[in-house]
Formats: structure tokens, C-alpha cells, sequence
């Protein structure tokens, strides 16, 4: 059993005929305006056919594309290509950590290698006390000489003099 | 934080630029002394402890004995000083450090006779010794060594 409602939008398609169109004609109180509305409501009907028809798509691959594109984003995928192109940029990622850490021990190793060749370590000679000159008197020791020795297990410097004049054993005092 | 990291860095830097010259203050022994061969031979003096058997070896004798000494502490690396004995003097000049040591002019005098004259840059890990003239049965050496 169809209610009213039913029956006066089918009435409105065109869709009763018969026995059922001339009863539900008939149960109308106003059959003008019900004829005048059901006008009212083809017009409508028919501008909005015309104004809201589909429209042939310009460009349809673009927008297609775009599409895609949006729904992978939304989706929290990205295409590979514009995931690396996109991706926020942090610079302390482990491989940056250690090509920063090799980079740097190449050049800590190359300057130390170059400031070594500049500063060569002292010789042992440095750490040895060195005699510069060393002279004695000729006029008092003619017969005078002086040697140097290097004593390098000792660490110790001998200016060794020969032909001093000697003295008595007075001269040993305090 | 910043702030803690900046005293620590001061006070690092303050360290490393005093410790040079904290080690300038060095205290230069010089000694006369008269080597000779003794039966009973005396121990040899605390400064010479170091270098007591290069002596023996080197010189021959026993007995190490100190007839005058003279110790100054070097601050500038410009102190003149003088170690004497009743004869002897040793005549100290120190013309300024160098790395590792001072160069030092000496000069021994017999009373008021220059007998020898020499320029050493003394090592502060090497000591210096001089063989002097014989005295007696004895040798006089003169010996230099930063404590």
C-alpha cells in the first residue's frame, strides 16, 4: 500500500497510469494546483538537467595525476621520487655522522702528519747539556786544551780540560 | 650551562698559559769540588747522588768532596751568581732561557786569575761537569745541575 507521498512523486515522474492515476487524480482537493505545481516541479526538473550537466574533461591525465598524488599523501604514502625531493632535511642522520666523523679524522690525521713534518721532535742532543765555547787562559795555561763528551746513557756533559797548570793541595781548602 | 662551560674553558686556558711559567722557576746547583782516591772515602753529597757513578767511572776517584756550592733559584733566566771556595771562585752568568735550558757564561777563577772560560746552554735534565785544574793528589771539578 502506497502512502500519499509515494503515490504524488510517482504522479509527478508520470509514473501511475490507469485505475491508480484516475484514483489518486481524484483524491486531490485541488487538482489546478496540483497540476500547476507538478508543471513547476518539470521545469525544475529540466533546468537542472541543462545546467548541471557533466562537462567534458580538459586535461583529464593532469587531474588524474593530481588525484593519485593526493590520495597517496593522504594516505601517508609519497611516490618515491618526490618522497626523496620532499622529505624534511636532518642533518645529523647516522650516515652524515659518520662521513662528518671520517672527514674530520682524515684531517685531524693529514694536519697531524704535516705539523710532525714541520716540528720534527727534538733530537737527543736538546734534552744533553751542549758546550758552546770554551777557552782557557793562554797566558796562564800555554799548554792548554779543552774536549767535550757526551755521556748519553748519563745524560751529563763533560768539559773535559787538559793541560791546566795544577796546584799545591792548599788549594783543595773550603 | 653556557656559563659553566666558559669558566671551564678559562680556567683551562689560565693552566696551560701558567704552567710555563710556573716550570721557569728552576734552582741551579753549582758546585766545586775535589775529586780524589781516599781509603776511606766520605758518601758523596745529596746533589751529586744522581750522577755519582758517571763520576767514579769517568774520573777515577772515590771521594767527591764539596769545598763550595752555591744554589739560586732562576726566575728571568738573567741572575748572575758565584760558588766559592777558599781559592777558587766559579763565576755564574745566565743569559737567558731557552727550551729545555739556560745558556750560561762561566768562569773560573783562581783567586783573582781567570783560568777558564766557557758557554753552555745547561739542559735542565742534563748536568754539566768540568774538569778543572789538579789540585794536590786530587782534580777540581765544577759541576752545573738544575734540581
Amino acid at each position: 500500500m502506497k502512502t500519499f507521498e509515494e503515490k504524488w512523486t510517482a504522479w509527478l515522474d508520470d509514473q501511475l497510469s490507469g485505475q491508480e492515476l484516475s484514483e489518486f487524480e481524484t483524491s486531490l482537493p485541488d487538482k489546478a494546483a496540483a497540476q500547476a505545481e507538478k508543471a513547476e516541479v518539470k521545469k525544475l526538473g529540466e533546468l537542472l538537467k541543462r545546467e548541471l550537466s557533466v562537462h567534458p574533461l580538459r586535461n583529464e591525465e593532469f587531474f588524474s595525476h593530481q588525484l593519485r598524488e593526493q590520495i597517496l599523501q593522504d594516505g601517508g604514502e609519497q611516490p618515491p621520487e618526490r618522497a626523496r625531493r620532499t622529505s624534511p632535511s636532518t642533518w645529523w642522520t647516522i650516515p652524515r655522522l659518520l662521513w662528518t666523523g671520517t672527514a674530520s679524522l682524515a684531517v685531524f690525521l693529514i694536519c697531524t702528519v704535516f705539523v710532525m713534518h714541520q716540528e720534527r721532535p727534538p733530537e737527543e742532543s736538546q734534552y744533553l747539556t751542549q758546550i758552546l765555547n770554551a777557552r782557557v787562559d793562554p797566558v796562564v795555561s800555554p799548554n792548554g786544551t779543552v774536549s767535550i763528551f757526551e755521556v748519553k746513557q748519563d745524560r751529563v756533559t763533560v768539559l773535559w780540560t787538559e793541560g791546566l797548570q795544577s796546584l799545591p793541595a792548599d788549594y783543595a781548602a773550603k | 650551562m653556557h656559563r659553566s662551560l666558559a669558566i671551564a674553558i678559562s680556567v683551562l686556558a689560565l693552566t696551560m698559559t701558567a704552567a710555563p711559567a710556573l716550570q721557569a722557576a728552576e734552582t741551579v746547583w753549582s758546585g766545586l769540588v775535589i775529586a780524589e782516591n781516599i781509603t776511606e772515602p766520605q758518601p758523596v753529597p745529596s746533589e751529586l747522588t744522581r750522577i755519582e757513578g758517571l763520576l767514579k767511572k769517568f774520573f777515577g776517584y772515590n771521594q767527591f768532596k764539596v769545598i763550595g756550592q752555591s744554589q739560586k733559584i732562576l726566575k728571568t733566566g738573567q741572575e748572575d751568581w758565584l760558588a766559592t771556595s777558599k781559592f777558587f771562585g766559579l763565576h755564574v752568568d745566565a743569559r737567558g732561557e731557552t727550551e729545555g735550558g739556560y745558556v750560561l757564561n762561566l768562569k773560573l777563577y783562581k783567586e783573582k786569575e781567570l783560568l777558564l772560560e766557557t758557554d753552555a746552554k745547561l739542559s735542565k735534565r742534563s748536568p754539566l761537569v768540568i774538569k778543572g785544574p789538579q789540585v794536590g793528589g786530587g782534580q777540581l771539578l765544577l759541576i752545573l745541575i738544575v734540581l
